[in-house]
């Protein structure tokens, strides 16, 4: 009987739990935001790999995709989001915009980086990134998750 | 008649006006009422010794097209009066290039937050100095030049 | 009586305002008696970067404006660049560009329907679509190389001539897409519950579109029969058979059967367009790379076109420079989402976002 008990720690399972059950929350800010649906799409479908449906409240998900370009009018709103979402939470800055301002970095309304906004996790290069980088953002972060790489 | 003050074209063929400022509601009434019905855009350029505001109309039973253009260096008469439509676009030309429109109820900025200093699309508008924004408690936005206060 | 009236914020960030719109809507009880949009939450400065650098660099805000339609947006800076300089293109490039133009204006419709069925409850037809327009993306992927930004138009043509393999998936694509637009057109069209909530629901008579400057589908919807590429046709459109559709009910149901036909509208012209595609240069050679960008002219242009939101200009002014002095954007979403207070007025809460996301608004294009 013994021998058939894996022995883990609660935190492990914990780790192992948070990392396969993301859940996104829908928030799309630009043309990023149309490539992060047809991830979610009928194509890709990526709730194949546990991230399942988005959710429409901050206070229900626990991953924020930052798909698109940070305006200045923009950013504190996202902050305030980011506030609302409960622990543990995770960011994807999703496209080279969300990323370092992308095209638009020269512009006077446009914030080079989202992470100059919210603490970021995994960065997606790519203007827009294919669904499949994205979908492989999500994986690597939930390997860093079920690794305990994560510090927020 | 209202007089125009010269007449060109542009390279397809639209036929351009220039009326001047004075003049700029009376002329566009009329041509309203001539079939001119639709208010496609209005526009702000700045050419460094003036500003130019353009109006483009269209008349949807005829199809024809007209530009018009006057002269300013601050203010023109609103048409909000004439096209309910012409609300948004006379704010953003206040908002980008920065030309008041006498009349118009609601003369606020539209696409930056508000309290932003100088008018973006003008030629001499400083694209190095950096502007930041933050949220207020009461919703609204508020603008500083420091990078503290803001994102 | 002035205090039973609450006031409340829908968005920036909610999942039906397609993006990032904020509408400050006061209610009486559940009547909206006054909605005021709010935006600029994606203001990106693309008539200013659009200033900073030479005429065929400008492209890639442009590409920006209208996300889901991409070429349209392209169709419409090249045309007018190209007639600023007096550039000939080769015909078998204007051909290739209606090509795509078309495919991306289904591409765009698909996205509008898929979104229209999440805002009204309907999680299926967004499944529908979404598999309808890999398709098309695939297509697009095969041809310029990428998904979803293209930057495929050139001054003078286009970057690369459409392959055989190409040819094949339109072909395949055109022979049934037809029959699966029939398909997602009944899971919403005879749905009692999509039918009762959108009929009768934000109406605009065609005194309101013509006084906000209302185009595209909208504005066909409300009775008014005008599409650019009928009205004053640009490249090849007036040597091919097309109907515009229209309707005069001028509310959201309407919008949705004139999206619709206009897809099945799209199919006639990719297949028309195919037969007629003649061999040649699909780039005018005289307009290489490193000629593009020391390209100057002086005078003005706006050349009108039809995208699927409406109709899209760019007012180009040269300086003689290299450099284009003023490109003015003329933004078909603006338009029609400033008439949301009267479309919105003394219907339901929740109206709302049927009535918003049948303006298929992008915020691309509307904030610029
Ligand atoms: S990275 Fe590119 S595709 Fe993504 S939001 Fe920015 S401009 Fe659009």
């Amino acid at each position: 009987m013994s021998d058939n008990i894996l022995v883990t720690s609660l935190d492990e399972a914990l780790k192992w739990g948070t990392g396969k059950s993301l859940w996104p929350f829908t928030f799309g800010l630009a043309c990023c935001a149309i490539e992060m649906m047809s991830a979610m799409g009928s194509d890709y479908d990526w709730a194949r790999f546990g991230s399942d449906i988005f959710r429409d409240s901050p206070r229900h998900s626990d991953l924020m995709i930052v798909s698109g370009t940070v305006t200045k009018k923009m950013a504190p709103r996202i902050r305030r989001l980011y506030d609302q979402m409960a622990f543990p939470k995770f960011v994807i800055s999703m496209g080279a915009c969300a990323s370092a301002g992308g095209p638009y970095v020269r512009g006077y309304s446009v914030v080079d980086g989202v992470d100059q906004v919210v603490p970021v996790d995994v960065y997606v290069y790519g203007c827009p990134p294919r669904p499949e980088a994205l979908i492989q953002a999500l994986k690597m972060l939930q390997d860093r998750i079920v690794a305990g790489k994560v510090k927020h | 008649m209202i007089p125009v003050e010269s007449e060109s074209s542009t390279k397809n063929g639209m036929k351009v006006v220039y009326v001047a400022k004075e003049n700029i509601f009376q002329y566009l009434k009329e041509r309203k009422e001539e079939g001119f019905d639709t208010l496609l855009m209005i526009s702000g350029v700045d050419y460094r010794d003036h500003l130019e505001v353009m109006y483009h109309l269209l008349s949807s039973s005829s199809g024809s097209r007209l530009i018009v253009k006057t002269k300013t260096n601050d203010e023109v008469d609103s048409v909000t009066s004439l096209w309910k439509g012409a609300d948004w676009h006379e704010r953003e030309t206040w908002d980008l290039v920065g030309i008041k429109f006498k009349n118009h109820p609601n003369l606020k900025r539209i696409l930056l937050a508000e309290g932003w200093n100088g008018h973006p699309l003008r030629k001499d508008y400083p694209m190095d100095k950096k502007q930041y924004v933050n949220l207020g408690d009461d919703g609204e936005d508020i603008v500083s030049y420091e990078k503290t206060e803001g994102y | 009586m002035e205090d039973r009236v609450i006031e409340i914020n829908f968005g920036p960030q909610h999942p039906s305002t397609h993006g990032v719109l904020r509408i400050k809507v006061k209610l009486d009880g559940e009547i909206i008696v006054d909605a005021q949009p709010v935006i600029g939450y994606l203001h990106r400065n693309a008539e200013k970067l659009a200033e900073m650098g030479s005429y065929p660099k400008g492209m890639i805000y442009i590409d920006r404006l209208d996300y889901v339609a991409a070429l349209n947006m392209e169709l419409g800076y090249v045309l007018a660049v190209e007639n600023l300089m007096d550039v000939q293109v080769p015909e078998r490039a204007q051909w290739i560009r209606m090509l795509m133009v078309e495919l991306n204006r289904e591409a765009s419709h698909l996205i509008w329907l898929g979104t229209h069925g999440l805002d009204m409850g309907m999680l299926t037809p967004f499944f529908y679509c979404f598999r309808e327009r890999e398709r098309i993306l695939r297509i697009f992927d095969e041809i310029t190389g990428s998904r979803l930004l293209y930057n495929y138009f050139a001054i003078g043509g286009v970057y690369s001539d459409i392959t055989p393999k190409a040819i094949e998936m339109i072909k395949a694509w055109t022979d049934d897409f037809g029959s699966k637009l029939e398909e997602i057109q009944s899971i919403l069209g005879k749905s009692y519950i999509y039918v009762s909530r959108t009929k009768g629901v934000g109406v605009l008579t065609a005194e309101d579109i013509l006084s906000y400057g209302v185009t595209g589908p909208m504005q066909r919807a409300s009775g008014i029969k005008r599409d650019v590429r009928k009205n004053s046709p640009y490249l090849y459109y007036d040597r091919i058979n097309f109907d515009v559709p229209s309707r005069t009910e001028g509310d959201v149901y309407a919008r949705f059967l004139v999206r619709i036909e206009e897809m099945r509208q799209s199919i006639r012209i990719v297949k028309q367009v195919l037969d007629k595609l003649p061999q040649g240069d699909f780039y005018n050679k005289k307009y290489s790379k490193p000629m593009l960008v020391r390209l100057k002219t002086t005078g003005e242009s706006y050349v009108p076109t039809e995208s699927p939101k409406g109709e899209f200009g760019i007012h180009l002014i040269g300086d003689g420079s290299s450099i284009p002095y003023r490109v003015r954007i003329r933004s078909p979403s603006f338009a029609n989402l400033s008439s949301i207070p009267t479309m919105l007025k003394g219907y339901k809460i929740a109206d709302l976002t049927a009535a918003v996301s049948s303006i298929d608004p992008v915020f691309g294009e509307v904030d610029r």
